[in-house]
């Protein structure tokens, strides 16, 4: 409302910034160095010390180490001036750790300060003394806190709760009584701020002492509405843990009541309680998924691990959820769900979803929907709380979409939101739709179909094929409307090409497709009218997609079969213009017609099929038997897949938690507890006991379930990675659960040919040209026509969309490629230097039987002159005193090293004599102070020293770990997230290599095992590892290697940690490659410089 | 760059140098990117306002809402101490920014956000303070008393605030969202609102607040400080007061039929040529005057050259391709219209996309969704205060497709 004030003010500030600048510190941030601080911080004026520390604050904050002025500050603590206080208290936090021995001498005022009579001084005192880290101090910490934990004001009890996890988190060897005890204390406290901190300092302290709950739970619950909004979200999760863990689920929440639908015997699990049948009933006029909900509620309970091996065999008997179960009546249920529904109101949305996360798992089905419209108001905040309440929410539409069917309106896209937000609403909204809210579902969709943002054009396109699909009522009517869009598109991009639009316009084609798979009897004119509209459609993928879908429907209905010999004839005729990938689907589609056709006509389709063969085998681009056995192809396979229904759903992780954002547990992420695993003995006497003990069930029964996710998780673990047996079921669950990793697509489409690495570890550089075809016939074994039809009948929403030709759904998997390792020699020392000795050494393979921290070098002695060269060796060229030094400075490492007591060189004997022109090699075992910083050595000879470096190579600090390709896999997922890191890095080294070999029609056709050799050999000469598989897949662009894949694998020497190494190529051979290179490996220092290191050779 | 340890392990400043580069790979506008992001070696929260990128960083599990409502709350709290967001003013008074973390957060924790408090602990600079200090050539913002609210049950209200003034106000601000699609049928609208209250009350004052026409309100978001009681049974707010300005509550009224005004966008095109004319004009006299109208759209990427013209207002093309046209108020005689010629790229005959219009506008003295205040009681008070209403209506995401 003072919008023109705050204009003039704004012009106002623009023309006199430099007047309203005055009286700031904003002199002191730009030249914070322009008269010298040190004399200032010994001033004996406090104002002149607040000057000093305030442009230390803005060195500090400009990210420049300051901490040379330590000792003056610390003399400053004793101030009384608050300002002061608190500035040098700023500093102190920021340094103290690096400065242990000078922190200590604060110590003392902060001891005179906690007994000050002001509050906010004790309260400073004690948050600056937990803070600053020092081991020395920390009983004294915990006696401040114990104190202060009864201090009058409720500000130092809060700074006290506050000050536990830190404490805790610096020392918490022992026994952890003495925490608890404190918190139990502040939980008890009577001041709700206090109790708020108190919860956070129990989750991070103790979480799983649930007990302590126990005897304050109902007083807990009464104070919540009052503790500070932050604390609440705190104890919101602890205390539905609390009940959980105590109680077990409510029988008559979505959890329990859905979970026990998906099997049958419902009462026989549970004759106790037969009543639950009923209030089941009212579910059933629903349409809910099941499975989801049953994969919801066990990711909740039992984490994803134990997850993933359940939902593989979703369809068995024993996937029983083994809950105990108890009443919505159950006081304290009630309780809870009571004190959390008015937070449902709460202007802090961090708050309104943790609140909501208890309905949607404690509160009885039909009170759950009071939770909708809160969620949706809370979506009315910030763009990125929007993001994060939108992800929430497409799990609890997927679980039951009834529920906000009702509220379309609300996920209609606006033009503030961004891509991320879109798509996400998108993805709800094509779940929510109803028979009675979809027209004007998709009069919306029709309105983004005009918007600027291809990519979101392309999404709404993917989603009405979903609609579609979901509502066969309305699919005639979205065909038409796609169909409108295929031709429309169709036209525009015969005049220009525009970023984007090829691909809206072949995920048209690919929702008309979806659909039509329903129901391909009632769709014969669609597919006639997009036949006809062929020769408008330009882009290759479109295309293709169109002729597939000729093919496969070739026999259906009265019109096609009559049009199909005129489409085939225009087919020939434009064949040697069509790009590589239609001109596979239109071989695909001829032999298709073929199969299907009888009498007069499938002499002249085979006329047909045997012109396009012909054809084909003069095409410059084919291997001519690859393509004859692999019909189907990657068109068939990953493009089919829409991206917005891309299948993160199946990691569901707890409401509101972070892990559900990025949708992989992040550390320190726990599931629910187990139901009733808090045991009545658990609880300590004096508590008050409750009336429903009943309810409660035994502890042999816990046992039980225990054991059945024990024998599930061993049977995963015993999977040794037979792939392409578990395709099937995998293809089965994938509506349910599959993970959307690149890897584990790669995985379900993987085809392990195991007999061909016996041949191509064989074969020589000869039989190379023959290799192709060996595999191909292999793989057409592999692949019976029964196999390629389940892949084409796999379900939308497996894989996501992937960008142009990246996907492909053969792979062969090889693991022994012949290549050459050349390790790489590094020069010691040179002979122009000296007297004519050549030193030079190259990284060993070999490991150490010594120790583990030493390397093997290689090191090679080359007299270069023309006399005899005498008395050569090799010697550590550092001081013990420096080696003091690069302890300090290499920390933990180093020093364990030094209790290993290993030498840095373990040399061999000296050489006597080395005549003119002989080369000597010699093995030394080098223990290198870091895998970046180099080993001083000095070389003597003839009685002269030269001292030089030996540069260390951090791909010898790995030695190699054989394994296959599943258990690189499973480590793979072991290692997620931060373990994880990768990098681009463009690769041209094959350009000269393969170029030139072109013309050689025996070879080129390997161009890309070519490739893989290249890559391996380049990897094996700089890395100590062992390459576990070169994934090749099988294309149908013979110049593209996109999809190339190699793995390696290798363990840390030190500490024997798995590294993995993963390359994947994308790009054609006739242009530099993108190389994306991924490290998984718990040592994030080593893996990153690992990393580094690789891209840096690979390039 | 300010930085901010929390916890005890030390976050390196490198991270911020691979969120730029991961800024930069994801096209280089902070606006566009997630705002929860998993690096190799943290999480990180982001958040960005007025050009200024709030990160948080952590490596374990947390409530991702937590991290981003803090961050929003920081955003808040220091618009509202600096008077403003940008490099500047950040830089200018970067050590009261380093006081206000330090009191916000402790340890990873969120430990006093409440804006009353804060500024208690931490004077906001002002005037007075920055010529105090050019005078004196001493200033201290940091309070030296601890204020009696963080210990009492009202941690919002100082215990004995002390005012020569007497008064409190209430103002309802809406802010409509309405979406017009592309046959000009209204989709959806619905108006947002917030009561925000500026007392300035002596004592511990125990307000009521009555709507005469409470049914109409679709949802609803309270501060810490109302009973929640009351509202359940009787739908009053009953509550005590935080001292200064504050949101008492924000609320939801949805379905309503009625816009004020109407945008007409057509977009004629042929030849690579476009027509452009956009209507602009009163469709419900809301009975107030509708000013600071404004009609903001984004021309598309095929768009090589735009002439526009408008006969009232002035039109802006930025260099993004944004084209703002600034109304004002809407002028008895005419009704403002904007026409032009957009040429499109070679190639291209007709346009496919079109923009979407946003609409700004405000309308002082009317609360849009009709929703009445029926009366405010005042307790606990030595005499009768001062009692102001005002009521605001604004645009939301006020947008019609073309």
């Amino acid at each position: 409302m003072f919008h023109q004030f705050s204009a003039t003010a704004e012009s106002l500030s623009k023309a006199s910034s430099l007047v309203l600048r005055i009286g700031t510190d904003a002199h002191l941030y730009d030249d914070p160095d322009d008269v010298s601080i040190g004399p200032l911080l010994e001033s004996r004026f406090d104002s002149e010390k607040v000057d000093a520390l305030k442009r230390l604050l803005a060195l500090l904050a400009q990210g420049s180490d300051v901490s040379q002025f330590f000792p003056q500050v610390v003399k400053n603590v004793a101030s009384q001036s608050l300002e002061l206080k608190k500035l040098v208290y700023l500093y102190l936090l920021h340094y103290a750790e690096k400065r242990q021995n000078e922190a200590l001498l604060s110590i003392n005022c902060f001891q005179k300060d906690l007994s000050d009579t002001n509050p906010l001084v004790r309260a400073w005192a004690l948050r600056t003394m937990a803070g600053i880290r020092l081991h020395a101090v920390a009983p004294l910490v915990l006696r401040a806190i114990t104190k202060c934990a009864r201090d009058p004001s409720a500000y130092v009890r809060k700074c006290a709760a506050y000050a536990l996890p830190k404490l805790y988190d610096l020392h918490h060897d022992e026994d952890n009584s003495s925490f608890e005890e404190l918190v139990d204390i502040l939980l008890n406290d009577h001041s709700p701020g206090v109790v708020g901190a108190a919860a956070a300092a129990f989750k991070s302290v103790c979480p799983s002492s649930l007990f302590l709950i126990a005897k304050s739970f109902r007083r807990l619950c009464e104070i919540l509405p009052d503790v500070e909004e932050w604390g609440q979200i705190v104890l919101i999760e602890i205390l539905l843990r609390y009940i959980i863990a105590r109680h077990g689920i409510v029988k008559e929440s979505i959890m329990f009541s859905l979970s026990t639908m998906s099997t049958t015997p419902v009462a026989d699990g549970f004759p106790t309680f037969s009543g639950t049948s009923g209030s089941c009933q009212t579910l059933v006029g629903t349409t809910c998924d099941v499975n989801m909900i049953t994969l919801m509620c066990k990711s909740y309970i039992d984490g994803q691990i134990e997850c993933f091996a359940q939902t593989g065999c979703s369809n068995s008997s024993d996937d029983k959820l083994d809950l105990s179960l108890t009443s919505s009546t159950n006081d304290d249920v009630v309780m809870l769900l009571r004190c959390t529904s008015p937070l449902l109101w709460s202007h802090n949305s961090a708050v309104v979803l943790a609140a909501a996360g208890v309905h949607w798992i404690m509160a009885p089905r039909e009170n759950i929907e009071r939770i909708i419209k809160p969620l949706l108001f809370i979506l009315r905040s910030c763009q990125a709380s929007k993001y994060v309440i939108l992800c929430n929410l497409l799990v609890f539409a997927k679980a039951v979409p009834p529920f906000f069917s009702q509220y379309y309106e609300d996920f209609f896209v606006c033009s503030y939101d961004t891509y991320q937000i879109r798509a996400l609403k998108l993805e709800i909204l094509s779940i929510i739709a109803t028979e009675s809210s979809i027209p004007i579902i998709l009069q919306e969709f029709q309105d983004y179909v005009k918007d600027p943002d291809r990519r979101f054009v392309a999404d709404t396109v993917a989603a009405i094929g979903l609609c579609a699909q979901r509502l066969p009522m309305v699919a005639s009517a979205c065909l038409e409307g796609l169909l409108a869009i295929t031709f429309y598109e169709s036209s525009l991009s015969s005049s220009s090409q525009i970023d984007g639009e090829a691909g809206v316009l072949v995920q048209a084609i690919m929702s008309i497709k979806a659909i039509i798979k329903q129901n391909p009897d009632s769709y014969d004119r669609v597919i006639v009218q997009l036949a006809c509209n062929l020769d408008r459609i330009k882009i290759p993928a479109a295309r293709a997609l169109v002729i597939w879908i000729i093919g496969e429907y070739s026999v259906i209905g009265q019109i096609i079969p009559k049009v199909v010999p005129s489409i085939l004839n225009y087919l020939a005729w434009s064949f040697t213009s069509e790009e590589p990938d239609t001109k596979l689907q239109i071989l695909n589609t001829a032999a298709k017609v073929l199969l299907c056709a009888q009498g007069a006509d499938s002499l002249a389709f085979r006329k047909i099929l045997s012109y396009f063969i012909e054809l084909a085998k003069y095409d410059i681009n084919y291997d001519n038997g690859r393509m004859h056995h692999e019909p189907g192809g990657k068109i068939l396979n990953g493009k089919m897949h829409s991206s917005i229904s891309s299948t993160k759903s199946s990691r569901i992780y707890l409401p509101g938690s972070l892990s559900q954002i990025v949708l992989h547990a992040a550390s320190g992420y726990e599931p629910l507890p187990k139901p009733c695993s808090l045991l009545n003995t658990d609880l300590t006497a004096g508590v008050v006991n409750e009336t429903n003990d009943s309810d409660i069930s035994s502890g042999s029964s816990i046992e039980e379930s225990g054991s059945v996710y024990d024998s599930d998780h061993s049977s995963i673990s015993s999977d040794d990675g037979n792939e392409s047996v578990n395709d099937s079921n995998d293809t089965e669950s994938t509506a349910l659960a599959v993970r959307n990793d690149v890897q584990d697509v790669r995985e379900k489409t993987l085809v392990d040919v195991s007999n061909v690495n016996v041949c191509v570890d064989d074969s020589n550089e000869n039989t190379k040209g023959n290799l192709s075809a060996f595999i191909s016939t292999d793989l057409a074994e592999l692949m019976p026509k029964l196999a390629l039809e389940s892949w084409l009948d796999e379900e939308p929403g497996v894989s996501s969309i992937q960008t142009s030709q990246q996907a492909s759904s053969g792979r062969i998997s090889i693991n022994n490629l012949n290549c050459t390792v050349t390790p790489k020699l590094h020069s010691l020392l040179d002979p122009t230097t000296n007297n004519g000795l050549r030193v030079e050494y190259a990284f060993s393979y070999e490991i150490s039987t010594i120790s583990s921290m030493l390397v093997l070098v290689e090191i090679f002695f080359e007299n270069c002159s023309s006399e005899p060269i005498k008395n050569i060796a090799l010697k550590d060229g550092e001081s013990s005193s420096s080696v003091e030094s690069s302890d300090q400075v290499l920390g933990e490492s180093e020093s364990l090293l030094r209790t290993a007591n290993v030498p840095p060189v373990l040399s061999t004997e000296e050489i006597a004599s080395l005549d003119p022109g002989q080369r000597v090699k010699k093995l030394i075992e080098i223990r290198f102070p870091h895998h970046l910083l180099p080993l001083k050595l000095v070389v003597t000879c003839n009685g002269k020293k030269f001292s030089t470096k030996l540069w260390p190579d951090i791909g010898y600090f790995l030695k190699p770990l054989s394994m296959n390709t599943s258990a690189f896999i499973d480590h793979e997922r072991q290692l997620p997230g931060m373990f994880e890191y990768s990098k681009r890095c463009t690769f041209k080294d094959h350009i000269e290599k393969i170029a030139p070999v072109k013309d050689d029609s025996s070879i080129h056709s390997d161009k890309i095992i070519l490739l893989s050799q290249i890559l391996t050999s380049k990897v094996l000469s700089n890395c100590n590892v062992s390459l576990v598989c070169a994934d090749i897949p099988v294309s149908f662009n013979i110049d593209d290697a996109s999809g190339l894949c190699l793995r390696f694998s290798g363990e840390l020497l030190s500490n024997s940690k798995p590294c993995l190494i993963s390359i994947l190529v994308e790009g054609k051979f006739s242009e530099p490659f993108v190389l994306t290179v991924k490290i998984n490996c718990e040592e994030t220092v080593f893996g990153l410089n690992l990393l580094n290191r690789v891209a840096a050779f690979l390039q | 760059m300010l930085e901010k340890q929390m916890a005890g392990h030390r976050v390196d400043r490198s991270i911020c140098a691979w969120f730029w580069d991961y800024v930069l790979s994801q096209g280089g506008d902070p606006s566009m990117i997630l705002p929860v992001i998993a690096s190799p070696t943290h999480y990180l929260f982001q958040l960005f306002r007025d050009g200024i990128i709030f990160l948080a960083c952590t490596q374990v599990e947390m409530p991702p809402l937590m991290g981003i409502e803090f961050l929003c709350r920081v955003a808040d709290v220091l618009t509202d101490y600096l008077g403003g967001l940008n490099e500047d003013v950040i830089k200018d008074n970067f050590v009261i920014v380093y006081e206000i973390l330090d009191e916000m957060m402790d340890n990873g924790i969120p430990l006093t956000t409440e804006p009353n408090i804060l500024r208690e602990m931490i004077t906001p600079p002002n005037i007075v303070s920055k010529m105090l200090s050019i005078v004196t050539g001493k200033n201290s913002n940091v309070s030296a008393n601890l204020p009696d609210a963080t210990a009492s049950c009202i941690p919002w209200r100082k215990t004995n605030p002390k005012h020569s003034s007497n008064e409190v106000y209430v103002n309802l601000v809406e802010e409509m969202d309405a979406v017009f699609n592309r046959d000009g049928i209204l989709v959806k609208c619905e108006i947002y609102g917030e009561v925000q209250v500026n007392s300035h009350l002596p004592g511990l004052p125990d307000l009521t607040l009555s709507f005469s026409n409470p049914s109409i309100l679709y949802d609803i978001r309270f501060h810490p400080c109302v009973r929640f009681r009351p509202w359940e049974s009787d739908q009053i707010l009953s509550f005590v007061p935080p001292d200064g300005e504050f949101r008492l509550m924000s609320y939801r009224v949805k379905k309503l039929k009625n816009t004020p005004i109407y945008v007409k966008p057509q977009l004629t095109s042929d030849a690579g040529n476009c027509r452009v004319n956009v209507l602009v004009g009163i469709r419900n006299d809301p009975g107030k005057a509708i000013d600071s109208i404004t009609v903001q759209f984004q021309l598309p990427l095929c768009v090589a050259s735009a002439n526009l013209t408008p006969n009232h207002g002035t039109v802006n093309i930025l260099a993004d391709k944004t084209c703002c046209w600034s109304i004002g108020q809407i002028p008895k005689d005419k009704s403002p219209s904007l026409s032009g010629n957009l040429v499109l790229e070679v190639g291209l005959d007709k346009l496919h996309v079109f923009p979407v219009f946003r609409v700004g506008f405000r309308i002082m003295g009317v609360a849009f969704s009709g929703l009445q205040i029926h009366k405010l009681d005042v307790k606990n008070t030595p005499s009768e205060p001062y009692k102001g209403f005002r009521a605001l209506t604004r645009s939301g995401e006020y947008e019609v497709r073309a």
